[in-house]
């Protein structure tokens, strides 16, 4: 795949807008017991709509701002990379691939392009809370009692993060970016 | 002074001075080292020598006071959750939980251990962002032979994020204009507030996304093209040689723990 400026710059912008609302969000939501944890994960909101529209670009972006703002409270390692990281790039890439399968408008024109918001959603939130959980409880972060409470506040935090913020952006925002040569769906 | 990507930092601060792949090491090396190191007393050492080391590098200290809420956010995290949920055998068990968890004397020192890492993670990462600039990004991550476009991109995520967090304080401040009350009662009206300020700062995201793309392509940048640099880093022997200590302090403290079972939990003086 040949690498070129639109992909940078979605990629950097989309990371530059989540690195500081996942500050806020670790800061304003924290979850007693799970270090670097929010209960409303603000930045989920903004990369899973970028994603839906520039691809894989806006998940990578989403990657990198997880990754820089999780490691600053809980160090720049493998694990931070591994969990939050990693599954803030898989959760909003099996949502795009939902709506690919699904063949649903981002613009949420019909009662069935929001039901496929919902479940892609629901979906991806409980498979990235499924995957960072089990990193932490692996890398010795977490202890085995708070394992399903990390998943349960993860797939609650997660969803209405993204169901909360990302549906205004999608229905009001969605016309406006496909009238971009970078929407990832003009092809 | 200085504009770094945070703060204002004193021009003779010799941390300000630092190349740029020094700058980028010495933030890895120090969150390995944290979590290389178990032994409470050790941990408790480094956090005292970066605490110092805010004042030797000439880094203004009251920074430290914003983070308190990051550190309790920290120390609320950790200890609840080995003090709640974890079964670590000690000399004496001071209470025993129904979903049969304990906390033992090894519980509250390993919970301790645990924090230590992580504030020292927090701080020692604060003092090396607070020098951080964008030829430090830049130059230090094409130094360690990374491609420039991935050097470019985190650059930019790390310079936009400034950018984004004035423009949040411009939409709010239009928004209270306009007559939007952002501390009211109730809690539903306050984040459908902060929710409603997602929408501008998307579009001003977009926009800034297309500008720049415009902007690079008419520049002529090609991110697998090679480049010339306008600065030159080069790295002087004072530079090769901390660069070395700072290689030679993770592989000694990893060493020192798989091998001659130092700097493991709980150390000294708690393993008798």
């Amino acid at each position: 795949m040949e690498i070129n400026v639109k992909n940078i710059v979605i990629t950097g912008v989309t990371a530059g807008l989540c690195l500081p609302l996942a500050l806020f969000a670790i800061i304003l939501v924290p979850i007693p017991g799970l270090p670097a944890a929010s209960g409303f994960w603000i930045p989920a909101g903004f990369y899973f709509v970028m994603t839906l529209w520039f691809g894989i670009w806006g998940a990578l972006g989403g990657h990198i701002a997880t990754t820089l703002a999780m490691g600053y409270f809980f160090g720049y390692t493998l694990q931070v990379w591994a969990d939050g990281g990693l599954g803030d790039f898989i959760a909003p890439l099996v949502c795009f691939m939902i709506f690919k399968i699904a063949k649903a408008d981002p613009e949420l024109k019909t009662r069935r392009d929001y039901a496929v918001w919902v479940v892609a959603v629901l979906i991806s939130s409980l498979v990235c809370g499924l995957w960072v959980h089990t990193v932490n409880l692996f890398f010795g972060v977490i202890t085995w009692p708070f394992w399903w409470v990390g998943v349960l506040t993860y797939f609650i935090g997660d969803s209405l993060a993204v169901l909360i913020v990302g549906t205004p952006l999608l229905k009001t925002l969605t016309g406006y970016v496909k009238t971009s040569p970078m929407y990832a769906w003009s092809e | 002074m200085s504009r770094t990507f945070f703060i204002y930092i004193e021009e003779k601060s010799p941390l300000l001075k630092l190349h740029p792949l020094l700058k980028i090491i010495s933030l890895l090396a120090i969150n390995l080292l944290a979590w290389i190191i178990d032994s409470l007393t050790a941990l408790l050492c480094a956090i005292i020598a970066v605490f110092l080391s805010f004042k030797f590098f000439k880094i203004p200290l009251a920074r430290i006071g914003r983070f308190i809420v990051f550190a309790v956010l920290i120390v609320q995290a950790v200890m609840l959750s080995y003090l709640l949920g974890s079964t670590i055998p000690g000399n004496i068990v001071y209470y025993r939980f129904p979903w049969g968890t304990y906390i033992s004397d090894m519980t509250l020192i390993y919970a301790f251990t645990m924090t230590a890492k992580f504030l020292l993670m927090l701080w020692g990462s604060t003092l090396l962002l607070a020098v951080m600039r964008d030829i430090d990004i830049v130059y230090g991550l094409v130094s360690m032979r990374l491609p420039y476009y991935l050097a470019f991109t985190v650059n930019l995520a790390f310079r936009l994020s400034t950018v984004f967090m004035e423009d949040y304080a411009k939409v709010r401040d239009a928004m209270i204009l306009r007559g939007t009350n952002f501390s009211e009662k109730s809690l539903v009206q306050r984040a459908r507030n902060y929710v409603r300020l997602g929408t501008p700062l998307m579009v001003l995201a977009i926009r800034r996304m297309f500008e720049m793309t415009n902007a690079l392509i008419i520049k002529g940048f090609e991110p697998g093209r090679s480049r010339t640099y306008l600065y030159d880093f080069s790295l002087t022997i004072k530079d090769k040689v901390i660069l070395l200590l700072l290689v030679a302090a993770v592989v000694l403290a990893f060493l020192l723990k798989t091998f001659y079972g130092l700097l493991t939990f709980p150390g000294w003086p708690f393993n008798g």
